[in-house]
């Protein structure tokens, strides 16, 4: 017999706020954080987009991580901790040292046995990886190049050797820990250790709909009785000195070009939307739980999942299938999985990159599935794209507007593409039942179907 | 020997063994009084790194036996920059 689920407990490090109130406070305000980018990448490569959604300074310590963690963490293991610490301790756990001296806790009034951490993440430790790639290419050659500008170059070759040094900065060392820095699966492992959980730890690692697909198979594990409590969603970093992670999204031409005025250009599901706008990245962690279990301990409970379907295009790297028909396969067996039909459904929230693309061909599926009258908006809208996070970002989102019979505007939506019914104004609604769902580079789709708790 | 310098030694091992500094004697040694295990003590190397902001060998730092030895080793490297 199946068990129902239900979300506990949630936590937030994204670039419109820390913190899930924070967070929540500021979609409803429509807040996004828009910046140039950081000037020293343009010294690498002539880009076409040039604004990003970058995280606030955070000091690693405030998100309950220690020095002598954060120098062995890659910052996407740094944003996950900090989102999971919140959503255990939001979730009504209270914590115990595991052993004296350790940073590591004890969740008290659980198995651990029967917790299980479940996050996705695109590019995992890219950044430790590029900031210690280019400290082993550039270090030798660098201190060579040096020494000779200072001791043997023509004094007329000065500028130009001093302005390739400047080119070929790299950090202070090789980390040691580079490997378990790097590795995809460190964010999940690092959670795992930090709670001292026991039970399933994995990774999933399907670029934009990681976090989606990681929400859905912890609840499937825990609905079919392997668990009593996992922690799901995912976390993202995307910056590197050099640009270069950006470089990527920026020669495939999908970020957002037209930025004639960057507070507007970020535009899901508008005429004149011209790509997404790439983000520096963030983490948002569900606590999942056996309604069972959560009842027992008097824990408040956030909303509750009722479905999940993932399936695969089987077409194309980089392009969504034309047509949309294995996504309109994935939300209607999302639908069935949920045990409810395509007029249950009171709210999506949409992949929504603002790519011509995937809108053109989402709105389609939408439409198709759910006719003109759901409520459709995207929380990329707010965010930008954080890519194996945001589909956590987006479940969140999903729980917080059931919770709380509100949800965010589609931003920036002056000229919608077609009539869906796009959120343009914050308001109080009936919200039953609502659908998160995600696509991804090499083509995964998933989704997962919530509904109120009452 | 540079009194600051020393603070801020047992300070940053204070801070990767999660131990309070009056618990950090200059005779104790890492491994055994301390219970440094051998990734502690690489983390040191790291943390030492970025607080004194010098280049350091890591298979030397990684080897020094005692709270004592580290903060000679320090000393020395700060004298060697300052005297460069």
């Amino acid at each position: 017999m199946n068990r129902r689920v239900v979300i506990t407990g949630a936590g937030v490090v994204s670039p419109i706020g820390i913190g899930v109130n924070e967070f929540w406070q500021n979609c409803l305000k429509g807040k996004t954080a828009i910046a140039p980018i950081p000037a020293q990448w343009e010294r690498y490569a002539d880009l076409r987009s040039r604004i990003w959604s970058p995280l606030p300074d955070i000091d690693p310590e405030s998100l309950g991580v220690a020095r002598a963690e954060r120098l062995q963490l890659d910052p996407v293991t740094v944003l996950a901790l900090g989102a999971a610490r919140e959503a255990v301790e939001h979730a009504g756990f209270a914590l115990k040292p595991a052993e004296e001296r350790s940073r590591n806790f004890i969740v008290s009034g659980t198995d651990a046995s029967r917790a299980g951490v479940y996050l996705g993440t695109g590019i995992g430790g890219a950044y430790t990886f590029l900031h210690n790639h280019t400290y082993h290419l550039q270090q030798r050659a660098r201190s060579l190049l040096t020494s000779y500008s200072s001791k043997h170059a023509p004094q007329t070759d000065r500028e130009t050797l001093e302005s390739v040094l400047a080119l070929m900065s790299h950090g202070p060392r090789y980390n040691p820990f580079v490997v378990s820095m790097l590795m995809p699966n460190a964010a999940s492992a690092a959670v795992g250790i930090k709670f001292s959980f026991t039970g399933p730890n994995l990774t999933y690692c399907v670029a934009c709909a990681s976090g989606t697909v990681a929400v859905g198979h912890g609840y499937k594990d825990i609905r079919e009785g392997r668990l009593d409590i996992a922690v799901t969603g995912g976390s993202e970093y995307l910056y590197d000195e050099h640009g270069h992670i950006f470089r990527g999204f920026d020669a495939a031409k999908t970020l957002v070009h037209d930025y004639t005025d960057p507070e507007t250009a970020n535009r899901p599901f508008d005429e004149n939307r011209s790509g997404f706008l790439f983000s520096q990245g963030g983490a948002a962690v569900l606590v999942l739980e056996d309604l069972e279990h959560a009842r027992r301990r008097g824990a408040t409970i956030m909303a509750e999942l009722i479905g999940f379907a993932e399936t695969f295009d089987a077409h194309s790297m980089m392009s969504l299938a034309p047509g949309g028909k294995q996504i309109e396969r994935m939300v209607r067996a999302a639908l069935t999985d949920a045990g409810l039909a395509p007029g249950d459904v009171d709210y999506v929230n949409a992949h929504g990159t603002g790519t011509k693309n995937n809108d053109e061909t989402e709105a389609d599926v939408i439409g198709r599935i759910f006719g003109k009258s759901v409520r459709v908006n995207s929380t990329k809208s707010l965010l930008g794209h954080t890519v194996g996070a945001s589909g956590a970002f987006e479940s969140l989102v999903t729980a917080l507007s059931l919770r709380d019979g509100t949800t965010h505007v589609c931003k920036n939506l002056d000229k919608p593409m077609c009539d869906l019914n796009f959120v343009r104004h914050v308001e109080q609604c009936d919200l039953r039942v609502g659908l998160s769902q995600s696509f991804a580079f090499g083509g995964h789709n998933a989704a997962v179907v919530m509904r109120k708790f009452s | 020997m540079n009194v600051n310098a020393q603070q801020r030694v047992i300070k940053v091992i204070a801070d990767i063994l999660n131990r309070k500094e009056s618990e950090i004697d200059l005779e104790a040694t890492l491994r055994d009084d301390l219970q440094a295990s051998s990734l502690d003590r690489m983390t040191l190397y790291i943390a030492l790194e970025d607080e004194f902001q010098r280049s350091m060998p890591a298979e030397e730092v990684t080897e020094l036996r005692t709270v004592k030895a580290i903060v000679d080793f320090i000393d020395k490297k700060l004298q060697e920059t300052s005297s460069a």
